[in-house]
């Protein structure tokens, strides 16, 4: 039997591993528990789910298709038999300065 | 490094079969290993993407992360005779791309020689004596947040966020939350302990939020 969480500082420190689902079964009742008479802690829980959902949707980065060109032909002049032509046909080659000479695809 | 030669050959677990039917990255690393060059590159094709989130979170320069690339995979295949398979290769290349940024930030000068010993100044929620939250801590903006999203204002007040934490904290949240690496991952990359990265990522998630609540309570400009 776990104990019951009367505050909501120790609602907010298990947060994190709520929301990810990695809290013990029991803490997790406990905590619904104290959400369900606790109306501010239903709400710090919205919008700490909803910066994770902003964050992500701000911030999301994809890595340039010129960036796996270069990476490609970069990897094509030192690793032996490394094919170098799978995705430089649509890409800009792009030199760096630890590839001092690409080949052309 | 984490895997490193032994003397004794371990025995290992066969390797869970992938959905796409795709060869697994054992299987790549051991035709790798055996100087075939098309299957290092499959590696790379697969790990690339969370490869370069990885090094330009950690290095916030495009510039740089594609130098902390180039120098990972190649890093990485020079190595690769040394690795066991103890270890999942991706949680291998990781800590050596991670390895890379961390020298080149040391080199610029713009890293601390740990990432866990930083001095801490972060905002969170407030509560009373007893424990309970502060009204300031619990107004409900969640269900406004679309709206301001539309406007590209939201998005530099998040950036401005993000940036203002330390550094640290900023890369374990953009990795965990952004990216979506686990918390073994980060925690290996970045040679810190899971509950570590657990609570980095919490006290960052915290401080977040209370710069998104003051940006939803401010009056409109």
């Amino acid at each position: 039997m776990t104990s019951p969480i009367q505050h909501c500082k120790e609602c907010v420190d298990l947060l994190g591993e709520y929301i990810e689902g990695t809290l013990s079964p029991e803490r997790a009742k406990a905590l619904e528990d104290h959400l369900s008479f606790c109306p501010p802690c239903i709400t710090f829980v919205r919008t700490y789910r909803a910066t994770r959902r902003l964050c992500r949707s701000a911030l999301a980065a994809e890595m340039p298709g010129e960036l796996m060109s270069s990476l490609s032909l970069f990897l094509g002049k030192h690793v032996p038999g490394f094919p170098c032509s799978k995705s430089d046909t649509t890409a800009v080659v792009v030199e760096t300065a630890a590839d001092t000479g690409p080949k052309k695809a | 490094m984490a895997d490193t030669p032994q003397t004794q050959q371990h025995e290992l677990a066969p390797e869970e079969p992938r959905s796409d039917g795709q060869p697994g990255d054992r299987e790549l690393v051991e035709r790798a290993q055996k100087g075939d060059g098309a299957a290092f590159a499959q590696l790379v094709d697969r790990h690339q993407r969370q490869l370069y989130r990885l090094a330009l979170r950690m290095t916030g320069s495009e510039a740089d992360a594609q130098e902390v690339l180039q120098e990972a995979f190649l890093n990485a295949y020079q190595k690769l005779p040394l690795f066991r398979g103890e270890a999942q290769f991706s949680s291998w290349l990781y800590r050596i791309a991670a390895n890379s940024a961390l020298m080149r930030l040391r080199r610029k000068r713009r890293a601390p020689d740990t990432l866990s010993d930083q001095p801490l100044e972060l905002s969170g929620p407030r509560f009373s004596a007893e424990g309970y939250l502060e009204p300031t801590s619990s107004s409900d903006w969640s269900q406004r947040a679309d709206e301001k999203m539309m406007s590209g204002e939201l998005g530099n007040a998040i950036n401005k966020a993000v940036q203002e934490l330390p550094a640290d904290y900023r890369t374990v949240f953009l990795l965990k939350d952004v990216d979506g690496l686990s918390n073994e991952d980060i925690a290996n990359a970045l040679d810190l302990t899971v509950p570590a990265v657990k609570s980095r990522l919490h006290r960052a998630r915290l401080a977040l939020r209370e710069k998104l609540g003051e940006f939803f309570d401010s009056p409109p400009r």
